[in-house]
Order: C-alpha cells, then sequence, then structure tokens
C-alpha cells in the first residue's frame, strides 16, 4: 500500500515466492514475508510495524 | 470448466466486496511460455472479478503486448497481476502487482488489496505518507510470500 502514494517513484510488488524461485534464491528468500528493498539495500524479515518498515525504507534510501 | 470457487467462498467475498467503493481495473500479464498456472489463474480472476459489478477485468499476453507489459514494468515476469484504479475509461496505475499464484493465504491479500485500492487510501499514519510523497529517487518494494 506504500505505492499508492506516490506511484511515479514506488513500485510495490508482492512476489510469490516458489513461482519465482530464482528471484527468492537470489536474495536468499528463507521465511515469509520477507520484503526486499530496492535490490536489497534494505529488508525485513517477518511482519513488522508500519513505522520499522518506514525505517528501513528511510536507511536503504540513504545508501 | 469445474468452477475454482465453491459457492461458501463465493458467498462469503460477495459480502466483503460490499466495501467496494469505487470501480477497480485488474491487468493480469499471462504467457505462453513458462506459465504451468497461468490458465488458472484466469479462471479464479474471472470468477472473482464476476462477482463485484465494480471490478474490470482485462487479460494480456506479456509477449504479444509487450509495450503494454513494458508501460506496467511486468515484462518477464508473468504471470503478473496489476491492481489499479479506473475511472471511466482511464486506469490510475497505483504502482501494486501481485507476481504470481493468488491462491491461499495471498488470495485473502488480493481480495484486501482490491478493497483498498477501491477506496483510494493507502490506510498509512501521516508521517509516512509525507515521506513517500517527498521521494524524487525510485523505491522497488518486494514482498515476498507464499500460499500457505
Amino acid at each position: 500500500m506504500f505505492a499508492m502514494e506516490n506511484p511515479e517513484m514506488i513500485l510495490a510488488e508482492g512476489v510469490e515466492a516458489m513461482e519465482f524461485a530464482e528471484l527468492s534464491e537470489k536474495y536468499h528468500i528463507s521465511g515469509v514475508p520477507d520484503t526486499i528493498i530496492n535490490d536489497a539495500a534494505g529488508r525485513v524479515v517477518g511482519a513488522v510495524p508500519e513505522i520499522n518498515l518506514l525505517a528501513e525504507i528511510q536507511r536503504a534510501m540513504n545508501k | 470448466m469445474e468452477k475454482l470457487l465453491p459457492p461458501d467462498i463465493i458467498k462469503q467475498i460477495r459480502e466483503v466486496f460490499a466495501q467496494v467503493k469505487n470501480p477497480v481495473a485488474l491487468l493480469f500479464f499471462s504467457s505462453k511460455k513458462n506459465c504451468d498456472y497461468c490458465a488458472e489463474i484466469q479462471q479464479l480472476l474471472e470468477e472473482l472479478t464476476q462477482l463485484s459489478d465494480l471490478l474490470h477485468l482485462s487479460i494480456h499476453d506479456i509477449d504479444a503486448e509487450a509495450d503494454l507489459a513494458a508501460l506496467y514494468k511486468v515484462t518477464g515476469k508473468a504471470p503478473a497481476l496489476v491492481i489499479a484504479a479506473q475511472e471511466g475509461d482511464q486506469i490510475t496505475d497505483f504502482g501494486i502487482r501481485y507476481l504470481g499464484i493468488p491462491s491461499g493465504h495471498e488470495f485473502t491479500t488480493l481480495i484486501q488489496d482490491i478493497i483498498l485500492v477501491s477506496g483510494r487510501d493507502s490506510g498509512l499514519s501521516a508521517q509516512t505518507r509525507q515521506y513517500l510523497k517527498s521521494l524524487t529517487k525510485p523505491l522497488h518494494l518486494q514482498v515476498y510470500v507464499t500460499p500457505t
């Protein structure tokens, strides 16, 4: 739902890990949900509160 | 063809779809190559979108309609579903995609996504909204999930 706020800049994909096995292997997905930010510049494992996801996005975007 | 959605599930979905506020466009990109479940997903989406007058499904071939696939950034990502807003003939992309088979728990997520997009509101906090709106560089989020 993050993408809705700025679709010009944000792309949000739900990825079914088994169908896209190559991508899952690339990012070493072992548990779900696992959120990969900008090609692993950031990452959040598990379901976390919105504020934690926001913090990780900010960290990844400032790299 | 036999229905994928059983009658009791159809009844539940109809009840939940009472919350659909505005038209939603579902663009399904299938492929004739390496997509074992594309036919089933298409059938599932056809059955699902029949349950609300506000849902509009269109079916596209990711290879034959390469320009459209590129526009929606789903090139090489079949089976891909774009969940977008629709006003008349106009589709507004919210950047929301689901890649793969929306079964099990992910079927519930799909229905929730449809309702959120129909409300045109992310439901996020003011702080998050402000930050996301201020972005000037691309942000790509991929949430990996499994059906169970």
